[in-house]
């Protein structure tokens, strides 16, 4: 077989396109595509490898079980660092060679960055690692959601089960000095108002700070009955808690998701013990109730896996969710089609991955339970039911 | 090959561009330039905007740190002033595109004039210090001044207008971009063949020689420091239209730490270097990651797998640069140049 000087520079081309991430005749009409701004290295780095698993697990389930609608789902991703310039060339590159359907955003300062250009597309939808309250407005973020409560809304499942298990009670604020750790300050302090609780201090802390000698001393000055940590994965909490309880300090503490990870407790041992927090999602360790989802995690993955996963599992599965049912509608898969799909998911099963049905009425789902860790048993153990915070419109 | 260059003057002596093949590439590189936004899709216009941006704040730095020898850390801080600029006067007077970007240079070089005032007492690591200092002090008042900067949540710009031409996309940005990037670049290239350029580079050498020369140090280094962040203003600024959200985390430290960077693997001193250096940092990273997509077909999480592999291998570019040629990237281009002026006589 010979080859002609115009299929030799036809064979040049495409693989100098394909060189340079074009790749022609990738996307498929028959097929959905997930892309994702995947944090896999840099400061997140600990989330984003649980969120790309989850995500590429749910995506293999469903594409095993026939796709959606018959569309097999198609995930590519790349690695951001967590980095907003990065997170945006990341999403120029994938979705000029991809017809994405929904994209996964790594962070608040994308998700703000990448919204006009989101909705100029107006091509796909978009959730994310962000849990910002600012991006639960359907009218400024109509093509985004949240797989999950907002921060503000988290710190609300926090303190009605403060207010329904000791009524009146004193309650201190520790946030992170950063966008995330302020975020919901505000809503919180007007919630607490509403539901009779006090705020007996305040307190903002560089999100690095190590030495936090002076800040628990504030907070032994306040005595609080409970003491909710906003803007932290880990540290400083657990010197907070470990000086405390030297003082003798009877508060309880409490975080948000991102600080709820039960590896992340374990590691810290005793200290931990009676640590408390808001999560969306159930444990992969949870069976106090019917999740048939959780079992086939469980099966697919004999280790424990982070919270970040079910976050990105059922991101993933909202996403199909709302695929699926645009095109159950025979409707063409438009940004404005899928999110109006996504809010018609009205007492949704997740299969026991949040532990109770849910509604999307806009860009959150406001529900989540509470949790403490028992350092003896190494596990976050559910306190009382799911508690659902969604305003009524 | 070029059997020699004839200079028949002092001013073609001092010129730029000396020879016809020199002229005759940056033609064509002017032609690349022109034609590369037709050829190339959004992805690597992106890139393309964001690496005009970095180049312009490379070369500030590049005035200060290479010619000057002032070490400076806070030129991502000073690039938030200019974007913090740029919002304010977009959202609040409405003043024109190009108009807010020279109010972001001249701002951000009164700011760094204010910050270089210990550079008169202070160098080296001490002046490190204190720039990073400053930077904390800026970044303190980006956060906590929320009437102004809109605190954490920062401030959302509309797209920039020219000639009632909308700039929201990479496409129409590179146009306003490129043609700064050059025009700032041409002008820093320039600076070194004046009286003050030259001062510069006293100082830098001998700061105590240059004064007996007759070299005002004071007056000359806070220059060099108005200049620096002028650049680094106007960087801000065109970064703030690029991506119209601006928070007190757009500018973190780290990003001093990349310019600086830039700078070093770029070579330190040279107009080429400060362009080669923000061209490494920003496309090596993406050149990686391109790299590591190649491996995909074959390995189906290369991606997630080889990610943290990528940024040690840039990591250990960096220093395998430093290492095998301390005077930067500049200089292995100078080699490349001078082995085609003898080739193919002398290999």
């Amino acid at each position: 077989m010979t080859i002609t000087r115009r299929q030799a520079l036809a064979a040049g081309i495409a693989a100098g396109g394909l060189a340079a991430g074009i790749r022609p005749g990738l996307a498929q009409a028959n097929e959905i595509v997930i892309a994702g701004s995947i944090p896999l290295t840099g400061v997140f780095a600990f989330a984003g490898i649980g969120i790309n698993d989850g995500i590429a697990d749910y995506v293999k389930l469903i594409n095993e079980a026939g796709g959606v609608s018959g569309r097999k789902v198609r995930y590519v991703y790349e690695d951001t660092a967590y980095k907003v310039d990065q997170s945006v060339a990341v999403f120029n590159k994938l979705t000029g060679s991809n017809a994405a359907n929904f994209y996964y955003s790594d962070s608040t300062g994308f998700a703000k960055t990448i919204n006009p250009e989101l909705n100029r597309k107006g091509s796909m939808i978009m959730a994310g690692a962000s849990f910002a309250t600012e991006l639960n407005d359907a009218k400024a973020y109509p093509n985004q959601f949240i797989a999950g409560p907002d921060y503000s809304d988290m710190i609300s499942v926090l303190l009605t089960y403060i207010a329904k298990t000791q009524p009146g009670a004193k309650i201190a604020l520790v946030n992170s000095d950063t966008e995330f750790g302020r975020d919901p300050i505000a809503t919180t302090e007007a919630m607490a108002k509403k539901l009779g609780l006090s705020i007996a201090e305040k307190i903002v802390t560089p999100p690095t700070s190590v030495d936090v000698s002076t800040e628990v001393l504030k907070l032994r000055r306040a005595n609080p009955d409970y003491t909710i940590f906003h803007g932290y994965v880990l540290a400083p909490l657990p010197e907070f808690m470990t000086q405390a309880k030297q003082l003798g300090l009877k508060t309880k503490f409490m975080g948000t998701f991102w600080s709820m990870d039960n590896s992340l407790w374990a590691k810290v041992g005793e200290a931990a013990n009676g640590f408390m927090g808001v999560m969306p999602y159930r444990y992969y360790f949870d069976e106090d109730a019917k999740a048939p989802m959780l079992a086939k995690i469980r099966q697919m993955r004999p280790e424990y896996v982070s919270t970040a996963y079910m976050q990105g599992f059922l991101t993933a599965m909202l996403f199909c969710e709302a695929g699926k049912r645009c095109l159950d509608a025979k409707q063409e898969m438009t940004a404005t089609n899928l999110k109006a799909a996504l809010n018609s998911i009205k007492d949704f099963d997740t299969g026991g991955l949040i532990g109770a049905p849910i509604t999307i009425t806009g860009n959150s789902i406001p529900v989540g339970r509470v949790y403490q860790y028992d350092a003896a048993r190494k596990v976050m153990v559910g306190q009382g039911d799911w508690i659902n915070v969604s305003k009524p419109s | 090959m070029r059997i020699g260059a004839l200079k028949d003057s002092y001013g073609a002596d001092q010129a730029l561009f000396d020879t016809a093949v020199q002229r005759l590439w940056l033609a064509l590189g002017a032609v690349a330039l022109l034609a590369f936004p037709f050829a190339a899709n959004d992805y690597w216009l992106y890139l393309a905007c964001l690496v005009g941006i970095h180049i312009v704040s490379t070369t500030g730095l590049n005035i200060l740190t290479g010619y000057t020898g002032l070490v400076s850390l806070g030129q991502a801080a000073f690039m938030g002033v200019g974007a913090y600029v740029v919002a304010l006067a977009e959202t609040k007077l409405g003043t024109p595109f190009l108009l807010n970007l020279l109010a972001a240079g001249l701002v951000t070089a009164m700011v760094g004039m204010v910050v270089g005032v210990p550079s008169l007492r202070v160098k080296g690591l001490y002046l490190a210090i204190a720039t990073i200092a400053a930077s904390f002090i800026l970044h303190f008042v980006f956060q906590n001044w929320t009437t102004v900067t809109g605190g954490t949540r920062g401030l959302s710009i509309p797209p920039a207008q020219l000639f009632g031409l909308e700039l929201a996309r990479p496409f129409a940005l590179y146009w306003v971009i490129t043609p700064l990037t050059c025009i700032m670049v041409l002008a820093a290239a320039n600076l070194f063949r004046t009286r003050i350029g030259r001062a510069f580079i006293a100082i830098r050498d001998r700061d105590i020689s240059a004064e007996v020369l007759g070299i005002p140090l004071l007056r000359y280094k806070l220059m060099s420091f108005g200049l620096s962040s002028f650049y680094a203003g106007v960087a801000g600024g065109l970064w703030a239209y690029f991506f119209r959200v601006v928070t007190p985390e757009s500018f973190p430290f780290v990003y001093s730490i990349f310019f600086l960077a830039a700078v070093i693997v770029g070579g330190m001193g040279t107009i080429l270097g400060g362009i080669l250096g923000a061209v490494f940092m920003t496309l090596v990273p993406e050149a990686l990651k391109l790299v590591v997509g190649l491996l995909s077909p074959w390995m189906p999480n290369a991606v997630a797998l080889l990610s943290p592999v990528r940024t040690i291998v840039f990591g250990a570019l960096i220093i395998g640069f430093l290492i095998l040629e301390p005077h930067g990237l500049a200089e292995i281009w100078r080699r490349i140049r001078r082995f085609f002026h003898l080739w193919p006589f002398k290999t």
